[in-house]
């Protein structure tokens, strides 16, 4: 069929497939106009952008996640745990799933830290598995920073400069949950 | 019409609530025929105009310039149909609801047979996949230039082109000729 006999049976079929609309129409939707039009917020777009994309929301979180993971790997603004982005990623989802107080991740970053002090001819002891997951005050690392003074990383990463008298509390502590 | 979609646009996205009036006394029946071309029901089709408004309320941010309003809006209005087809996969076919025409009885055999022609290029638009059909309807039935159309099917030119091509090609096949 020529080019031109096509075109005019495109425009008469576009005659053709016109029809009235329910009257009201116009008006239900201008009904549904909002009382305050507001543009998008910038950093509603992400989430909103989500939304279009109809993704569920765990596919969201994880692919927000890896993105962060990304931009930080690139920019160095955190170490890796060295298993690779998909390994961090996992890692992160599963810790904010479970909120698991200690973990893998954690735990590799203190390894990490302890090896690099160690490198550095510190003072610096490192519990690693063994400590109790569940207790947040447990003690994951700590370091000697000057004379009674020591740096502690517990097991929810926190840090706090320890007198050595308060570093023997939480290590008895400790001691006595295990023997438990 | 371009200075006045530019003002239009310029309006929304300050947040006037006459614009948006505006907007939908200049849209409602483009995009209401819009999706019915592209082969959903009445009521279908009544549902996805209203959930493209409520959509368009919603990215009034994401606005660029006045010409680019033509576009955005059947841009919206083509991912509502979009999600709507990938929501249904299988349970509907396209151009079942036939349109309410108007006339057409009168005239020879010249006119029943230009009818028959339009009659069986319908069909055959019917039957093209989704997104050939959706170019064909944005470039010959709704008039969008290739530049407006391809942006509202959210592809490049090139490939809004290649897929009219392919599309046509399958229409010439399938009216036989």
């Amino acid at each position: 069929m020529e080019e031109e006999k096509l075109k005019k049976l495109f425009s008469e079929l576009a005659e053709k497939t016109t029809e009235a609309v329910r009257p009201g129409l116009g008006d239900e939707i201008k009904g549904q106009i909002p009382h305050r039009l507001v543009p998008h917020r910038k950093g509603l777009d992400t989430i909103n952008i989500i939304i279009d994309l109809r993704i569920s929301k765990l596919t969201a979180a994880a692919a927000i996640i890896i993105t962060m993971i990304l931009c930080a790997n690139f920019l160095g603004g955190r170490a890796s745990t060295g298993g690779g982005i998909f390994h961090d990623g996992v890692l992160m989802m599963r810790y904010f799933l479970t909120g698991a107080r200690v973990s893998e991740s954690d735990l590799s970053a203190a390894r990490l830290k302890y090896e690099q002090l160690v490198g550095q001819g510190r003072e610096a002891v490192y519990y690693g598995e063994g400590i109790d997951r569940q207790d947040s005050n447990a003690v994951l690392l700590h370091w000697k920073v000057s004379e009674g003074e020591y740096r502690v990383i517990f097991g929810d990463t926190r840090e706090k400069t320890l007198s050595s008298e308060e570093l023997i509390k939480l290590q008895a502590a400790m001691l006595q949950k295990k023997s438990k | 019409m371009e200075r006045r979609q530019e003002s239009l646009a310029r309006r929304l996205k300050a947040g006037d609530r006459r614009a948006a009036v505006e907007l939908v006394d200049i849209y409602y029946e483009r995009i209401y025929l819009f999706l019915r071309r592209l082969g959903h029901s009445r009521h279908v089709s009544e549902d996805l105009t209203q959930e493209s408004f409520l959509q368009a309320w919603r990215h009034i941010g994401q606005l660029r310039d006045g010409a680019a309003l033509n576009s955005w809006f059947y841009r919206i209005a083509a991912n509502a149909s979009k999600h709507y087809w990938r929501s249904r996969r299988g349970k509907e076919t396209a151009g079942i609801e036939g349109f309410e025409t108007t006339g057409g009885s009168e005239g020879g055999d010249d006119k029943a047979a230009k009818l028959e022609d339009i009659g069986r290029l319908e069909e055959a638009v019917a039957k093209l996949p989704i997104k050939q059909r959706q170019v064909v309807v944005l470039h010959y039935l709704e008039h969008l230039t290739i530049a407006e159309a391809a942006e509202s099917a959210g592809v490049k030119e090139g490939t809004f082109k290649s897929r009219l091509n392919r599309a046509l090609k399958s229409l010439r096949t399938e009216m036989g000729s």
